[in-house]
């Protein structure tokens, strides 16, 4: 198997996998990232989102050799201490039902506030209408957003 | 200290050991120095440290229902405990727990006393403990946030100084429980206990979970529902980096269906064990199979209800009082509908999975489960083990909504495990998961009503048809369940009342599916009530409340008494809060439907609005509650919110059909579910009381599809009567 190093949470990591392996399953079954999930392995759930080069990108649908040149951040990633302010809204709005989603709802939320610092209801409904809850969170998540634009235009 | 103390033993543990232990729940702040806290336990479900920390089990399957806060709420209420200072640890599978499993939305309600029992037990001890050393009496103290007080002189003590008196006592046989008028705990919103792991991607789920040695697997199954492996060609799927073996799972080789008639059965299927998730992914895509089909039915979806709708004339009935056709002969007028709700799968977020270790001497398994006991039963049945050679963890769970009832995927994990001697972590992919699910049970339901010169029922007939998940695979020689019980809705309400089911056998795997049997009945039943309102010219929700009549205890079945009082103030309320008075423009409308399931009362308005090509906005849902005492609002409210767009989704597009006797579904794709953009904002109210706690993970889903329905008449004319309502076959 040929071996590649791909930059992670700002680190440097070499993994040996077959070229067409899904970015997803290097994250979680080489290198233990397992807050990225698998849900449907299509592209159409959005539970695998992780940011490459700072934009929300499904890892179930990148080969490991299509991001092998940028930055690649994971939820583990996103802050010390879960103190992100996404994150910290998160917290207050007690938005996880079973949780299994939220990982990848708040790398898609972080995408979104970095193009949009105060986004409308509207826009939210455009930027996180790929991300699927089951457990039915999307209004909590949506109070959220706007939440941690408020904190961050304060 | 000697094990004399009646399985209360104390542990020493290192700051730094006992910080690392919880480490998933609360970090201790331990200073530089390693001071050693000693931990006594003083029930399997209670400990306390000598630093003043309450450890609390929670024993109950976390599924995203809450369950991890809401029991350790409970206890810490009931001890008296000072919730900032509560670590909430989850306890594997134990028999001494009881009541350990995540269902029919049972779990507050069967444990809250056992809970209250536990906790106010400790308390008893340390009120002895206290009132020995502060020479007061036994009554004059109480406990709150962690110390023990004497209100009159305002001392107090805190639990820690107590610990090494307390644990010598022995535990009382009876106790008392608090006022709930004292609750300082129970019923405020409480941020969940995982917070902090959740949204920083900690959090071990049982799919996260790798053991050293571990292989991993995945299976192909047959998608024909019956079908067994037939011939296959394994050469290219070997040939897949990674790839370490491939095992056929053959049904009939262990034992078929397992648990007797509502349980698991394997399906046959062929499963790839490999070195890494996507190795055995690729490697099943590669298998060559001819599956073999000749035990199937080889049914589709048309002719499995038009088969359904024969049987309408052909039942048993459940339930009869007074005789209907006596009604229908002398009132005014009869009304008749029919109703179709479709087959829908679970789709729980983290797909089926399970890890176990089985060794010589400790079958060791991490599966995210609802149902502990029946994997353990699974096990003694499967490989003759004893139950203390089973060790069941409980990691968090990615929602379940029925589908973790059964232990199908368990199963398979452990005879893979078995087989090859090492850890198996078996990963089915979204497809097996929603082609090898165990459906909620479709069906055609009739609804006859006789009514009066005022327009009011006095004559109420039901009848179903379907194939019962009570029959599991629905083969011959099996006993027909029913899927209308005796105490549905409105049985005690109307004098001339029949209850009729028709049962028809169908390969299709049927199982528990959130809210289970009313998820369909009150489709129907309130959908024909508002037709009845306006067949009658009248509002919905006066009809409705005329229907129900003045508030009283209104016998059902045995001493099962349906408490009409409190149905009718959550009408009311729900009428208030959703301005149903206030007239909408053209184009948009309300529903209404209401419920009692599970103890609780609910009742809901959904409006909407319906353009002219027919597309449909929910713009806003009311829900009054009334499950009894809440004991955590913020899990509560999502319960309610979770429930109300589970039952609007399912609504819109949740349908599985069956082509040649395989689901036609695969994926998100094809098994639609609400997204952002069309979830509604939903407006939650609890009715205030002092009642006990009751269900609430089911009761908020029923109404949300009449009341959607009704609200899509009243908006566009257009009545409803088939689901779902934007079916693309
Ligand atoms: S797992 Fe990647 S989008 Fe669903
Ligand atoms: S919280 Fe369960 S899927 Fe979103």
């Amino acid at each position: 198997m040929p071996s590649y190093t791909l930059t992670i949470n700002a680190t440097k990591r070499t993994v040996s996998a077959d070229s067409d392996t899904p970015l997803l399953w290097i994250l979680r079954d080489n290198l233990g990232l397992t807050g990225t999930k698998y849900g449907c392995g299509k592209g159409i759930c959005g539970t695998c989102t992780v940011h490459y080069n700072g934009n929300a990108v499904r890892s179930c649908a990148l080969p490991i050799t299509s991001v092998l040149e940028g930055n690649i951040v994971t939820i583990e990633g996103l802050s010390e201490k879960e103190n992100h302010s996404v994150q910290q809204a998160w917290m207050e709005l007690d938005v996880p039902q079973c949780g299994y989603c939220q990982s990848g709802q708040i790398m898609a939320a972080v995408d979104l506030l970095s193009k949009n610092e105060n986004p409308t209801d509207k826009d939210i409904n455009a930027a996180m209408q790929g991300m699927l809850c089951r457990c039915g969170t999307y209004s909590r998540i949506r109070k959220a957003i706007h939440l941690a634009a408020n904190k961050r235009n304060k | 200290m000697k094990s004399t103390l009646d399985r209360r033993t104390f542990v020493k543990l290192t700051a730094s050991a006992s910080g690392a232990l919880i480490a998933g729940v609360y970090l201790q702040s331990c200073g530089s120095e390693m001071v050693p806290a000693t931990i006594h336990e003083f029930s399997p479900l209670i400990k306390i440290d000598t630093d003043g920390w309450v450890t609390l089990i929670a024993k109950n399957p976390e599924i995203g229902q809450g369950i991890k806060t809401a029991l350790p709420m409970i206890m810490a209420e009931e001890l008296g405990a000072d919730w900032d200072k509560v670590k909430v640890v989850q306890g594997d599978f134990d028999e001494a727990y009881e009541e350990q499993w995540a269902g029919g939305s049972y779990a507050i309600v069967l444990n809250w006393d056992l809970m209250r029992t536990a906790a106010a037990k400790v308390r008893h001890v340390l009120l002895q403990a206290a009132s020995k050393k502060m020479s007061k009496k036994v009554s004059e103290l109480s406990t709150i946030k962690g110390k023990v007080l004497h209100s009159k002189s305002g001392e107090a003590l805190p639990f820690e100084t107590l610990l090494l008196e307390a644990s010598k006592l022995p535990l009382p046989e009876t106790v008392e429980f608090k006022p709930t008028d004292s609750f300082e705990i129970v019923g405020k919103n409480t941020p969940q206990v995982d917070l902090g792991q959740l949204v920083n991607g900690e959090t071990k789920f049982s799919i996260d979970v790798k053991l050293p040695g571990m292989v991993y697997a995945t299976v192909l199954k047959n998608p024909v529902f019956e079908g067994g492996v037939g011939e296959y060609d394994d050469t290219e799927a070997r040939m897949v980096n990674g790839v370490i073996d491939i095992v056929e799972l053959d049904n009939t080789a262990y034992g078929g269906r397992l648990l007797g008639p509502n349980s698991p059965n394997f399906v046959n299927g062929i499963a790839v064990l490999a070195n890494s998730t996507w190795s055995a992914f690729k490697g099943a895509g590669k298998l060559d199979v001819v599956w073999d089909t000749s035990g199937s039915r080889k049914e589709n979806t048309d002719g499995i209800f038009e088969r359904f709708n024969l049987q309408l004339t052909s039942t048993a009935i459940e339930r009869k009082d007074g005789d209907i056709h006596r009604a229908r002969k002398t009132e005014a007028s009869n009304f008749e509908a029919v109703y179709q709700v479709p087959f829908l799968a679970h789709i729980p977020m983290e797909p089926m999975n399970c890890t176990v270790d089985f060794r010589a001497d400790l079958c060791e398994v991490w599966a995210p489960t609802q149902n502990p006991k029946a994997l353990q039963e699974g096990l003694i049945k499967l490989f003759g083990l004893k139950p203390e050679q089973i060790k069941i963890h409980l990691p968090r769970v990615g929602g379940a909504f029925g589908r973790r009832y059964y232990v199908d995927y368990a199963m398979d994990t452990a005879i893979l495990s078995k087989k090859i001697g090492k850890p198996v972590k078996l990963t089915w992919t979204r497809e097996e998961d929603i082609q090898h699910d165990w459906y909620r049970p479709a069906s055609i339901q009739k609804m006859v009503a006789s009514l009066d010169e005022s327009g009011m029922v006095t004559g109420w007939q039901h009848i179903l048809a379907n194939a019962s998940r009570k029959t599991c695979l629905g083969r011959e020689g099996r006993p027909a369940g029913t899927e209308i019980d005796e105490y549905e809705f409105p049985a005690g309400f109307v004098p001339d009342l029949q209850f009729e089911y028709g049962h028809v056998m169908s390969d299709v795997p049927l199982g528990q599916w959130r809210a289970v049997g009313l998820s369909a009945t009150v489709f129907a039943i309130h959908s024909f009530l508002s037709e009845l309102a306006i067949l009658n010219k009248m509002d919905p929700i006066d009809y409705f409340l005329k229907f129900l009549g003045p508030a009283r205890m209104v016998p059902v079945v045995g001493d099962d008494e349906f408490d009409a009082g409190r149905l009718i103030e959550v009408v009311q309320k729900v009428r208030h809060n959703s301005n149903w008075d206030i007239p909408l423009p053209k184009g948009k409308g309300r529903g209404f439907a209401a419920t009692k399931l599970s103890g609780s009362f609910v009742a809901e308005v959904v409006t909407v609005s319906v353009d002219e090509n027919e597309n449909v906005t929910i713009l806003r849902v009311d829900a009054v509650v009334d499950c009894g005492i809440v004991v955590n609002l913020s899990g509560a409210k999502a319960q309610v919110e979770g429930g109300i767009l589970e039952g609007l989704s399912a609504a819109l597009y949740g349908e599985v059909t069956v082509k040649n006797g395989a689901a036609e579904q695969s994926n998100f794709h094809d098994y639609r579910w609400i997204r952002m953009d069309e979830a509604p904002e939903i407006h939650v109210e609890f009715i205030a009381n002092n009642l006990p706690p009751r269900g609430l993970g089911e009761p908020p889903l029923p109404p949300a599809a009449p009341a959607l329905a009704n609200a899509i008449f009243a908006a566009s004319g257009k009545r409803i009567r088939k689901l779902p309502i934007l079916s693309t076959k």
